[in-house]
């Protein structure tokens, strides 16, 4: 691993059956760097997410991480529980005591809903509560799926701006995301 | 301990989960007397067969979607990523199913034993005994509920039934030892030191499933 280094692929390659969804895929994350993964439904964006998090075994190659890694993972599941009030999850998250916390309910627009139950409230409501573990987020390497579906352009821009000054601050990124966004990054285009 | 709180507050919260099979137990407990005509007057025969069926079933209701909720909405995943470890959190999550559901259970078991054989003597071991074999029999069902993850609780209980059952064997020599003041408290410790093991094992095992099933 080199100094900066968070993350490096070595010759990844994934295949479901005899399906090939992608082959020999060597990357390198450092602090301060985005990737941005790009690809059609169905290319392997999440898979290799999922590979990079270990949870999925790369049918070939390897990833070595920094011992000093840190993930803030937001996948297509919220990981929020709807039954909870948005308190509730936000203790789950072990968010609850977090300085900025109310800064953060102030600024998605969601601190008038803290006793709601998550399942009354909207799909892109839900989504603002997930990000809460990306604004509030410890890590150094942030790792998200589709993080932009479902916000509105408000909170958009916010996470935006967030991200940048994450990576100013010397963290790390990768995402996949439809959605055209003004992160500074590298691209990883995934087309078989 | 934050853990643990965490896996208390979810379970408090969700009443139908921990108070569904308590109440199963009950009715159970409460239909026995019910349904039984020629031994109306001993009635306590065939009370503790009952009583331990009672326990197995209410306890294979409680794990049924112990694990299906935090894996539909990404909980799991987020588990596995976090430093902590997993296997204790599997531990602990059994362990407060146990504290909500196993010990009123066992609390109800005693209350029933006593109030059938009116025997307090005979009914007070009945209360440790069904906190040992409700926390075996909660590992045991949550082992097959891991195994069977998303393919439907039923057919994991299934497969795991079979390990309930020296369980089961065991209780009912206990409960003979107890009648004739033999040796009781080595079945006692017979129950202990299989609880002891599978509270260790059950957790890494079902770390390993449950793994595999996220991959």
């Amino acid at each position: 691993m080199t100094d900066n280094s968070l993350i490096i692929a070595n010759n990844i390659s994934y295949k479901i059956n005899e399906n090939k969804l992608f082959h020999n895929l060597s990357f390198d994350i450092k602090g301060g760097r985005a990737l941005h993964i790009k690809g059609k439904n169905g290319s392997g964006k999440s898979t290799l997410l999922r590979i990079i998090l270990g949870i999925t075994d790369p049918t070939k190659g390897s990833i070595n991480s920094a011992a000093s890694l840190q993930i803030c993972y937001l996948g297509h599941k919220n990981a929020l529980k709807n039954y909870l009030t948005m308190r509730d999850n936000i203790h789950l998250l072990q968010l609850n005591n977090h300085i900025k916390l109310n800064k953060y309910l102030d600024l998605i627009g969601l601190k008038k809903h803290l006793d709601v139950t998550v399942s009354s409230l909207s799909f892109g409501q839900q989504k603002k509560l997930a990000l809460l573990r990306v604004f509030l987020n410890s890590s150094n390497l942030l790792i998200l799926d589709e993080p932009f579906v479902g916000l509105d352009d408000d909170t958009h821009e916010q996470l935006t701006q967030f991200l940048s000054n994450e990576l100013i601050e010397g963290k790390g990124l990768i995402f996949t995301s439809h959605i055209p966004c003004q992160i500074k990054s590298d691209l990883l285009e995934l087309n078989n | 301990m934050e853990i643990l709180k965490i896996e208390f507050l979810k379970l408090r919260k969700k009443t139908r989960i921990w108070l569904g099979p308590i109440l199963v137990f009950w009715l159970i407990m409460i239909a026995y007397p019910l349904t039984v005509e020629l031994l109306q007057d001993r009635l306590q025969i065939g009370f503790f067969s009952v009583l331990w069926i009672a326990i197995l079933i209410s306890m294979m209701l409680a794990t049924e979607d112990i694990f299906t909720e935090d894996y539909n909405d990404g909980s799991l995943e987020q588990t596995i990523i976090q430093e902590s470890s997993f296997q204790v959190g599997i531990g602990l999550k059994v362990f407060v199913y146990w504290f909500l559901i196993g010990i009123p259970v066992s609390l109800l078991s005693f209350i029933f034993s006593f109030g059938t054989t009116q025997n307090f003597e005979l009914s007070l071991p009945i209360f440790p005994l069904s906190l040992i074999s409700s926390y075996i029999f909660l590992n045991i069902f949550v082992l097959g509920n891991s195994l069977s993850l998303n393919k439907g609780s039923v057919l994991g209980a299934l497969v795991t039934m079979p390990i309930a059952l020296p369980v089961l064997i065991v209780l009912g020599k206990g409960m003979t030892a107890l009648q004739f003041d033999i040796n009781f408290e080595s079945f006692i410790l017979l129950l202990l030191g299989s609880l002891s093991i599978i509270i260790v094992l059950i957790p890494i095992v079902v770390s390993y499933i449950i793994k595999a099933h996220l991959e």
